[in-house]
């Protein structure tokens, strides 16, 4: 397998402040990377060490092998679609989209085709000789991209692209640069805080946090199994609900601090006494209409938010859970809920070192 | 904006009217002054319009040898001015793009000697340049003691210019393959463009309008600028109020038409670069 | 070659040799005659040794002459007179004209834009025209007060010295004016309008929102201005070449302005230099002040 970027031991400092810590990827040719994370967690900084408008304190950067770790970014052959845009708002569309042809010494005549070709692609059409302010932010937007497609780069750069566009462009934008990064057969590394984004549109996601990658790999392999409770907690929405929990003699079920201390049952076994974090998706509490045997909770409804498909329920406990069931209108008057759960949608978590707790 | 009824606004608008009046009556008397003969100059009463209006322009840029010395401010302002931008353009663009303590105190340096009097500086200029030889060229030496005087201020100015740009649009060009003097060159000065221009044109103004180095430092008459010429017939025996007038008003005529095409953008270039 | 395009072309060194080259040349035309300045002040140095190197060094007496001399508390006292005086005019002034121009008529920015016309103005014509204005016998101040019934006699603004250092200052306050005004306007509107709106739902008069929302919130830019007007004051030179020149017999005299006298006139370069030194620490400690208090608005 050829390797289109690689990060080998990526360790960046600004001053005393510890910036990026040791951080490895391996890109693959034709894949889409997401960087997730919170803000300020090093996915932009990371981003732009790749693009070389960062130098980095120590490791390595390779693009087809080459490393290119000390190279300024005009050397690096490297497309970066910035989150303002960073259109030049002197120049006009197409002069926009032909300015790293331009510098590279292409003729007028097949800068202005290509242009045209560019525009054709992204829709541009008939937009060449406007001036950026003269534009939508959708149509901004496609420029930045056009600027990028038109080099034929080794790699795209997308910082948080999407962010300045209103949420139905945005999830229609979401779906156009997937389709175009694999019309191109393009490498991108894509950061976004949004991860509704990076589990749609990556093939593999990268999640970090205060210059670390806690996970990194296929979006729902992180949906499924995440190592920690931040991946799990940051992957998914509504955010998976956690409760404080002790394991029973029997060593498979969990005794969880709630109400009326339930008890709820889990795939696999761990010590009897562990304190442990107990980790249940929304979307995991299924209602069920009467008290059946196994696995159920009686949870005290708090409030009852409807989004229309989905009915979004907030019970009344500490800590505070939330139901994710599908429209019922019985709910909505309903005082209290009984929810079950499978165990094998049970996530458990050390309490102290928040990983995830393997089965013994 | 606090709203007011019409007639208010009126009224409110012909007390402005007075109030610049008020303030802009030595220029209306200048060049009242310029434009009435030597009698009725010292009439009394004096009159507040010429009755017999005479322009007086070819006799006293003659008489006052008025060519060589605006010729002279020519010279000093454009030298300064060059010399200004040359050196001052790039110096903000660091200072508005580097943040580290280095530049902190560069600019700190650079804020301090904005404020320094050029009257108090110009002696240990004198003694230097003498000992140089460079009053030998006593043209080039003011002009490079005013640079050094208005530099700051252009800095400054600039400086804040700059920051307007915003620093990606610098970043998409050097991932679009540019070099760093490339991109400084081809996006961050066309687009600080205007801040650049105003600040030159106020820097050249000034320049034109400087005196204390001239007279300190050009001692032949040929090489001495308007403001030293006009200096040398006002004093406390002037007399000749109608030249003297005349000159000022030929002087200062084209700068306060430049002024007046560039108001808002110099007042605007001024207020950002001042107080932030 | 490949270290120089490391380092200049692509790299953080471009901004430090711009920066460099700039502060090279300021070091070399400002910061190196404000140092050799000092040298001078401790020299004996006169027509005959200015172009040497070797000038007799003579300690603290230029600094003992100029504290001596009988100008010297009479020239502070101008000093301190004619800063004072001006600042606090050109301020109220000011003040009273950006209040004004900040209420709502046609054409407000564009009438206040027009008073800045007289900070365009090179000093030394703003002093040739107030020499004109205030003429003793035929100025049109005079036959002005003198219509007004202000006063009998002719006030002989620039021969008097008792009154010239006044006239001075009127043609300094009238160049200071627009400038104070238009920075005291930029502070003026950066005071958001709804604060305004809930200080007079609240009850507030119009005079009690002045005291209490328009002066608190200006202070900063209160202070900038003060240590701006006396930096720019204490830089008036051209007014005094162009209106009375220190006189009549120094009535008018200001320590930049004698310092300029001893050196250019009288040839005593090191008393020059020694008055030089006096003033620049003045300038220098208002600067340092006004830097600090703007760089301490930069953080909140």
């Amino acid at each position: 397998m050829t390797l289109q970027i690689e990060l080998a031991g990526i360790q960046k400092y600004y001053g005393g402040y510890h910036a990026l810590r040791g951080i490895d990827i391996a890109i693959p040719k034709g894949q889409f990377v997401a960087l997730v994370g919170p803000s300020g967690c090093g996915k932009s900084t990371l981003l732009r060490t790749i693009a070389g408008l960062e130098t980095i304190t120590s490791g390595a950067i390779r693009i087809k092998g080459e490393d290119i770790t000390r190279q300024p970014p005009r050397l690096r052959d490297i497309a970066m679609v910035f989150q303002s845009y960073a259109l030049y708002p002197h120049m006009t569309v197409e002069k926009n989209l032909t300015y790293s042809l331009r510098l590279k010494g292409v003729p007028k005549a097949e800068a202005r085709r290509k242009a045209e070709e560019i525009a054709e692609i992204t829709g541009l059409g008939q937009l060449l000789d406007r001036y950026p302010r003269e534009l939508s932010g959708g149509q901004r937007q496609r420029v930045a991209m056009g600027r990028a497609i038109i080099r034929n780069p080794k790699a795209f750069l997308f910082d948080e692209p999407l962010s300045n566009l209103d949420a139905a462009l945005r999830v229609h934008m979401r779906a156009e640069v997937r389709k175009l990064h694999n019309s191109l057969g393009a490498t991108s590394v894509y950061v976004t805080h949004d991860q509704i984004e990076a589990m749609t549109m990556a093939d593999h996601v990268v999640v970090m946090r205060a210059g670390v990658i806690e996970q990194q790999g296929a979006p729902l392999d992180l949906y499924d199994r995440p190592v920690n409770r931040f991946v799990a907690g940051f992957i998914g929405s509504p955010a998976m609900n956690f409760i404080d929990g002790i394991v029973t003699e029997a060593g498979d079920r969990v005794r969880l601090t709630l109400p009326g201390d339930p008890i709820v049952s889990f795939a696999g076994h761990r010590p009897a006494g562990e304190a442990v974090t107990v980790g249940l998706r929304p979307e995991h509490l299924n209602v069920v209409s009467e008290t059946q045997t196994g696995n159920t909770l009686r949870l005290p409804v708090s409030l009852v938010e409807q989004t229309g498909s989905m009915t979004y329920v907030v019970t009344e406990t500490e800590p505070m859970l939330t139901i994710a069931a599908n429209m019922s209108r019985a709910i909505l008057t309903a005082k209290s809920i009984d929810v079950q759960i499978d165990p094998g949608h049970v996530y458990l978590f050390d309490r102290t070192s928040e990983a995830a707790l393997q089965s013994l | 904006m606090l709203s007011s009824t019409p007639w208010k606004r009126w009224l409110l608008l012909a007390i402005a009217v007075v109030l610049v009046a008020i303030y802009l009556f030595p220029l209306y008397w200048m060049y009242v002054t310029a434009l009435k003969t030597n009698t009725e100059t010292f009439a009394n009463p004096p009159t507040l319009w010429p009755h017999h209006a005479e322009l007086k322009v070819t006799r006293v840029w003659n008489d006052m040898g008025m060519g060589s010395f605006i010729q002279n401010s020519l010279v000093i302002a454009c030298g300064t001015v060059t010399l200004v931008v040359l050196f001052g353009t790039g110096c903000a663009y660091g200072l508005a793009r580097v943040r580290s303590v280095w530049m902190d105190v560069a600019l700190f340096l650079v804020l301090m000697l904005q404020v320094l009097p050029a009257s108090l500086m110009v002696t240990p200029i004198f003694v230097a340049f003498s000992q140089l030889g460079l009053l030998s060229w006593p043209r080039t030496g003011t002009i490079l003691a005013t640079a050094a005087n208005k530099l700051p201020l252009y800095i400054v100015l600039v400086r804040a210019a700059f920051t307007q740009v915003p620093r990606e649009l610098e970043e998409a060009a050097l991932v679009d393959g540019n070099s760093r003097i490339g991109a400084f060159l081809s996006i961050s000065v066309p687009l600080a463009r205007n801040g650049i221009l105003v600040s030159a044109i106020l820097i050249f103004l000034q320049a034109l309008g400087e005196y204390v180095y001239s007279r300190s430092l050009i001692t032949d008459r040929a090489y001495q600028p308007a403001t030293v010429g006009l200096q040398f017939f006002v004093g406390p025996n002037a007399s000749d109020w109608t030249g003297i007038m005349t000159f000022a008003a030929i002087y200062v005529t084209p700068i306060l038409i430049i002024f007046v095409l560039l108001q808002r953008r110099i007042v605007s270039g001024l207020t950002s670069g001042a107080l932030k | 070659m490949l270290r120089f395009n490391r380092v200049f072309r692509d790299g953080g060194g471009f901004d430090s040799a711009l920066v460099l080259l700039a502060l090279a040349y300021l070091v070399f035309f400002s910061a190196f005659p404000l140092i050799y300045n000092l040298v001078i002040s401790f020299q004996s140095v006169d027509l005959f040794t200015i172009a040497t190197f070797d000038r007799p060094f003579v300690g603290l007496e230029n600094y003992r002459d100029i504290v001596n001399d009988p100008l010297f508390w009479p020239v502070v006292r101008n000093t301190i007179l004619f800063v004072g005086v001006s600042v606090v005019f050109q301020l109220a002034i000011g003040l009273a004209l950006a209040l004004f121009f900040r209420l709502d008529f046609p054409g407000a920015t564009w009438l206040r834009g027009l008073f800045l016309a007289g900070w365009i103005m090179p000093g030394l014509v703003v002093g040739a025209i107030w020499g004109w204005l205030l003429a003793g016998d035929f100025g049109v101040v005079n036959w002005l007060i003198q219509s007004l019934g202000l006063t009998q006699q002719k006030i002989f603004w620039l021969s008097d010295p008792s009154i010239s250092i006044y006239s001075v200052i009127i043609a300094n306050v009238w160049l200071g004016v627009p400038f104070n005004m238009i920075l005291l306007s930029v502070g003026l509107a950066a005071i958001p309008a709804d604060v305004y709106e809930a200080a007079e739902l609240d009850g507030a008069t119009r005079l009690q929102r002045f005291f209490t929302i328009t002066l608190p919130m200006m202070r900063a830019q209160l202070g900038a201005v003060i240590s701006l007007g006396i930096i720019f004051t204490l830089q008036q030179f051209d007014l005094f070449a162009a209106l009375t020149q220190g006189g009549p017999s120094n009535a008018s005299n200001v320590l930049q302005y004698w310092s300029w006298e001893l050196a250019f006139r009288e040839y005593r370069i090191g008393h020059g230099s020694v008055v030089s030194v006096f003033m620049i620490l003045v300038v220098i400690f208002v600067a340092t002040a006004y830097v600090r208090s703007t760089r301490h608005e930069h953080v909140v």
